[in-house]
């Protein structure tokens, strides 16, 4: 156990630097620059601009930006933001609360329905349920998320108001119940693709467990069939479940920054855009590495809750 | 999604306007004279300002966008402040330095100011001619990330002569140091002492001499300020000033129509949502000149762009007032020049732009650019084909341009969209005038003043190995002479001929076709008072010391 | 953005093509979605001959007509351009870029995925560290910071597009390729001395076309997808060239006073995207061994 969570840590560590090359050089390779938003202002000068990418070190060779970079990473420093030279991680800490709400929502209601969906659908496997299923998990998966805030907003919010179009809060309320209003619309949104993911895996998870021999057993021994499906299938199906939830991770984060463009909710993908039509790299840059963490992190977590429930797997 | 391009869009530049002259005796009250305490009421109540972009650099000295001065107004003062006729007026100082009253010497070199002696930091130290010293000199700073250095680098020698009065010598009479004067905001010597000026504490919590007070900032959502109670001037009124930050144009206007935010500023209400906004209840909604003017832009470095007829015919074919009417639903205003209409130094006598394809046509044909095969002219080799670029994702601008396409075509001009993100497009592409043409909503005016020369001298441009900001690559000797007899020129008098002369060259020279000044809309909930325009300051907060709710 | 999921590993079987075919053609969903797709394609392709209108002629008399106002079926947008004429014309953008990227992302990912499947060692492990590398970036995140530093021609939307979409391929063929590399029959072929590139593309690729296929069906509804996304957020497609996705920028705009220009491309790409899925998944049920005791 040990031995594998060591190569594991360190083929991460490989991950991350060849992420931050990857990032840092997309970013740093392409003309303009982070000065480029102050060329339009008042009495602006080429002069002006050359200074201040000189006090800045952007005129530096690109490999010893990215060193530099790099170095002060690894002692913890993530840079400055361009913009109001907060610590990157500051920043980023600022945006993640409205991310990581919005994402818990959706998630508790997409596992709720998608994996009712897919129990149903798996116990009644041919059913027109399952059928039906079947076709809305794969419309879900095929609707622009974004498209579908759009008409979500148009409906609900303009036609119906029945929730705002947009933002967190209500400025100067911010009351459990403001907030919870204001996430009905974005979490529903985010969680339709995800309703159909996990309505899908859950199905064949669960269509899995049945086809053992365990559950025909507890079946044959005349148990309840609802003890049956809570103790035994749910149970079983629960464990690739949560792998899953480790490798959507990525999938989810994308969805939120999506929805989050739509509702102007204030996360990180907000952030985000935000970072990037001013060109603050550094923000960018901690995203990147912020989000690829909690990618690796997650998928490793993943598989450790596994080894740990499921005595078959071994991690060597 | 408006928001992400919010940084380079159309608006960004703009100040506010003239709004009309009534009120003004109200909007700026009693400073300069009396000094003493002022007998006023508590501040009471609070105003939340929208702003679509999020303000986010607080150091005034730091390079910033407009929207970030929306918080020095508040926090900070300058020594001298102008009015939306164009007045100075005195903040810091006791009266606005002149040639006169003596600030000013005869040769223009050397100005004195006295100050306030009433003045406190919102921390309780003393304000003096130091920290007026140690703002100055922190600009020129070479280890500090100066915003601007322009006219304060003229300065060779500054002399502190008491706590109150203080002096510099320039090397050279430089009139458009008011103007910058203005917009150069005061900061405490003693919160950077012993600290690297760039990530100084202050930086993230500033301390000012302003009518509000710091209070919080929560990222990405909105920055909150307190009265200061012993603000030196008249007001503030207000016990709280909030600045939202609301990323996305449309859902500023629906908080500002829900009741949401109490004033719409920077961005403002878009043009479409204008006759909605006129009609709503309980909201006053009014259009204000900015200081910007769009125009498509020539880099007449082309060899199809160095014909004048050429430019000329292509400003006919612009359908100037269906862009406007129609894509701008009427809120701007035409304009033949760089300068705005509400200033001293507009000339209103130039030649007015008419569309007609026709007359595009004969200037083309007589100045023997020919129709080739495929209907696009040409003239010794030199097709009559370019791109056109312009900020990606800025739709109104976006729309214009596209009608601009379809007109040129008809003139036998093929014009290629080649639109670039704004980290791109606003980089070297545009600096280096690497363009063929662009459109660009340009800003040339630091406050009032009319001196244009880091846009229109030939020393300006960067691709020829110039400073300053000359993309166009225009190069006229008669106006160079006269950008530098403009700027060491005191008197008004003396300058308006000058500046009328340049803009006159301008339209006959055509290096860029001007399509129109900007208007913003401006829209607040009525019952708030002391809320102007001002073409001269960039942002709605210049005069936030004296807004109040009736 | 969505995703569908990636295809399970598919066991083996001589002569899948003509079970697989059955079953597909018995796959009622699969059907629909090619029917779909062909209508599809032959709208965008012949539908612009149909219509009175250009997709570029501006008429700014005729802004903002609702669908059903004289000839304009679909209405016009904020020029005065007729929405189904620039829709027709947008899907053949849509459809191509689509299409090119899902090209370039499956031979890139095969490329990656053959080689590093096929030699392991060293080498087939820091081709997949650099698959993961790709794969830990929320493709979003990935794409947006690509998008926002090119020039956004169609040329490079595709490429990035394709850029952001290779990881699944290559980790699928590396894993059916690694599974392959000890059979007997490649022991064969190289007992034979056939040649590295002869065994890989040859021998061991073709039997892989099947999960290949699945996966570029899916690559296309995912890259008619982002590039919905990256042109909607203005990154991507410019105009006047119009694509399903640039037609819904500033839509949000206008959605209270003129809500058919986001409504009508964004039904458009989502019977594209289902099509595609549907198809796909249908390939990967016909592929998949198990979906005999299953269907």
């Amino acid at each position: 156990m040990l031995r594998y969570l060591l190569s594991r840590f360190w083929q991460s560590l490989i991950l991350l630097v060849l992420v931050s090359l990857i990032g840092f050089f997309v970013l740093n390779l392409a003309p303009g620059g982070p000065l480029s938003q102050y060329a339009l202002t008042p009495g602006m000068t080429k002069e002006a601009l050359d200074r201040l990418a000189e006090q800045m070190g952007l005129n530096r060779p690109l490999i010893v930006q990215y060193l530099d970079w790099f170095g002060r990473l690894l002692r913890g420093d993530w840079g400055n933001s361009f913009r109001d030279g907060r610590p990157v991680l500051d920043v980023i800490a600022g945006h993640l609360f409205a991310t990581l709400l919005l994402m818990g929502a959706s998630t508790l209601l997409s596992v709720a329905i998608g994996g009712w969906i897919g129990i149903r659908s798996a116990l009644k496997e041919g059913s027109p349920f399952d059928y039906g299923a079947t076709i809305f998990a794969m419309v879900a998966l095929s609707i622009p998320t974004f498209w579908f805030g759009l008409v979500a907003i148009y409906v609900f919010s303009l036609q119906l108001g029945w929730f705002p179009a947009g933002n967190m809060y209500t400025i100067g309320d911010g009351s459990l119940g403001d907030y919870a209003i204001h996430l009905v619309m974005p979490a529903v949104v985010l969680a339709l693709v995800n309703v159909a993911v996990w309505s899908r895996y859950m199905r064949s998870a669960t269509l899995d467990v049945l086809g053992q021999d365990f559950v025909r057993t507890a079946k044959a021994k005349g148990l309840p069939p609802r003890r049956v499906l809570m103790k035994h299938i749910v149970g079983n199906a629960m464990v690739p479940m949560i792998t899953l939830a480790g490798l959507q991770l990525p999938t989810l984060l994308s969805g939120a920054l999506v929805t989050e463009t739509v509702f102007t909710w204030p996360g990180m993908g907000r952030l985000f855009l935000d970072s990037l039509g001013y060109n603050d790299y550094p923000v960018v840059m901690g995203l990147l590495m912020f989000s690829a963490i909690l990618v690796i992190v997650c998928n490793l977590l993943a598989d450790i809750f596994v080894a740990l429930v499921d005595p078959r797997i071994r991690l060597d | 999604m408006t928001n992400r391009k919010n940084a380079f869009s159309i608006n960004r530049r703009q100040s506010l306007a003239f709004m009309g002259a009534a009120g003004l005796a109200a909007i700026i009250p009693g400073f300069g004279r009396g000094g003493a305490a002022n007998a006023q009421t508590d501040p009471t109540g609070q105003v939340i300002v929208g702003f679509s972009q999020e303000p986010t650099v607080f150091n005034p000295h730091l390079p910033h966008i407009e929207v970030d001065e929306g918080v020095y107004y508040a926090v900070f003062d300058p020594l001298i402040d102008v009015d939306p006729d164009g007045n100075f007026f005195p903040l810091l100082a006791v009266e606005v330095p002149t040639q006169a009253n003596g600030g000013i010497s005869e040769d223009g070199k050397t100005w004195t100011v006295k100050l306030r002696d009433d003045v406190t930091w919102h921390d309780g130290t003393p304000f003096t001619a130091e920290d007026v010293k140690f703002t100055l000199e922190l600009l020129v700073n070479p280890d500090f990330r100066s915003w601007r250095r322009n006219g304060h680098e003229l300065i060779t020698e500054i002399n502190v002569i008491s706590d109150t009065e203080i002096s510099w010598t320039m090397e050279r009479s430089f009139a458009p140091y008011a103007s910058i004067l203005a917009t150069t905001f005061i900061v405490p010597r003693h919160a950077f002492e012993g600290v690297d000026p760039n990530s100084a504490p202050f930086n993230n919590s500033p301390i000012g001499t302003g009518p509000f007070k710091w209070q919080n900032r929560v990222a990405g959502d909105h920055i909150e300020l307190v009265a200061n109670p012993d603000y030196f001037g008249d007001g503030p009124y207000l016990e709280r000033l909030v600045l939202k930050y609301i990323p996305d144009l449309t859902v500023l206007y629906t908080q500002f129509r829900s009741g949401d935010v109490d004033a719409v500023g920077v961005q403002w209400i878009t043009p479409d949502h204008y006759a909605e906004a006129s009609t709503l209840p309980g909201r006053v909604v009014d259009i204000a000149g900015s200081a910007t003017f769009e125009s498509l832009t020539f880099n007449l470095q082309r060899p199809q762009f160095q014909d004048r007829a050429v430019r000329e015919a292509l400003y006919y074919a612009i359908d100037k007032q269906s862009i406007i009417d129609a894509l701008y639903y009427g809120v701007p205003k035409p304009t033949e020049t760089y300068m705005p209409r509400e200033y001293a130094y507009f000339n209103p006598d130039l030649p007015q732009h008419e569309f007609s394809i026709e007359r595009a046509n004969e200037i083309l044909d007589e100045a023997g650019w020919e129709r080739g095969d495929d209907g696009i002219r040409a003239k010794d080799g030199v097709r009559l084909s370019f791109t056109n670029s312009t900020t990606a994702g800025n739709h109104l601008r976006e729309q214009a341009q596209q009608f601009l396409q379809q007109t040129f075509a008809e003139v036998g001009a093929e014009m290629t969209i080649s639109n670039l993100p704004p980290a791109v497009m606003w980089g070297d592409y545009w600096m280096m005038s690497e363009f063929d043409t662009v459109i660009v909503g340009l800003n040339c005016f630091a406050g009032p003043d009319p001196d244009t020369s880091d846009y229109f001298r030939s020393t300006s441009s960067p691709a020829t190995g110039g400073s300053g900001q000359n993309t166009w690559v225009y190069n006229n000797p008669e106006v160079d002479e006269l950008l530098v007899e403009g700027a060491s020129l005191m008197a008004q008098e003396e300058r308006l001929p000058i500046y009328r002369r340049i803009q006159e060259i301008m339209r006959e020279d055509l290096p860029f076709l001007p399509i129109f000044q900007y208007a913003v809309v401006r829209g607040k909930k009525e019952g708030l008072e002391g809320y102007a325009a001002n073409i001269n300051n960039r942002i709605d907060t210049w005069d936030v010391r004296s807004w109040k709710w009736s | 953005m969505t995703l569908a999921s990636p295809a399970h590993p598919a066991p083996r079987q001589r002569f899948w093509r003509s079970r697989a075919f059955r079953r597909f053609s018995r796959n009622r969903l699969a059907l629909i979605g090619l029917v779909m797709i062909f209508v599809l394609t032959l709208a965008c392709f012949f539908g612009p001959y149909l219509l009175p209108f250009d997709e570029l002629y501006i008429d700014l008399r005729a802004r903002f007509a609702p669908p059903g106002t004289g000839a304009h079926i679909f209405g016009t947008d904020p020029l005065g351009r007729d929405i189904a004429a620039r829709l027709f014309v947008a899907g053949q953008t849509s459809l191509i870029v689509g299409f090119a990227a899902m090209l370039i992302s499956t031979v890139i990912g095969v490329l990656i995925g053959v080689i590093a499947g096929y030699s392991g060692g060293r080498l087939g492990a820091s081709l997949m560290r650099l698959v993961d590398a790709f794969l830990s970036f929320p493709a979003i995140f990935l794409l947006l910071t690509l998008a926002a530093f090119v020039s956004p021609s169609a040329m490079m939307i595709t490429l990035i597009i394709a850029l952001t979409s290779w990881m699944e391929v290559a980790r699928i063929v590396e894993a059916e390729i690694r599974s392959y590399r000890d059979r007997d029959f490649v022991m064969a072929a190289r007992m034979l001395g056939l040649s590295r590139s002869h065994i890989m593309f040859r021998e061991l690729l073709p039997n892989v076309m099947g999960p290949i296929m699945v996966a570029a069906t899916l690559t296309v509804a995912r890259a008619i997808l982002m590039e919905a996304y990256i042109s909607f957020l203005g990154y991507g497609i410019q105009p006047p060239l119009p694509s399903w996705g640039n037609m819904l920028n500033g839509a949000q705009q206008y959605l209270a006073s003129a809500p058919w220009l986001a409504i009508v491309p964004g039904v458009a790409i989502t019977l594209a995207v289902t099509g595609f899925n549907f198809i796909g998944d249908g390939l990967r049920d016909a592929l998949d061994a198990r979906a005999d005791h299953r269907a």
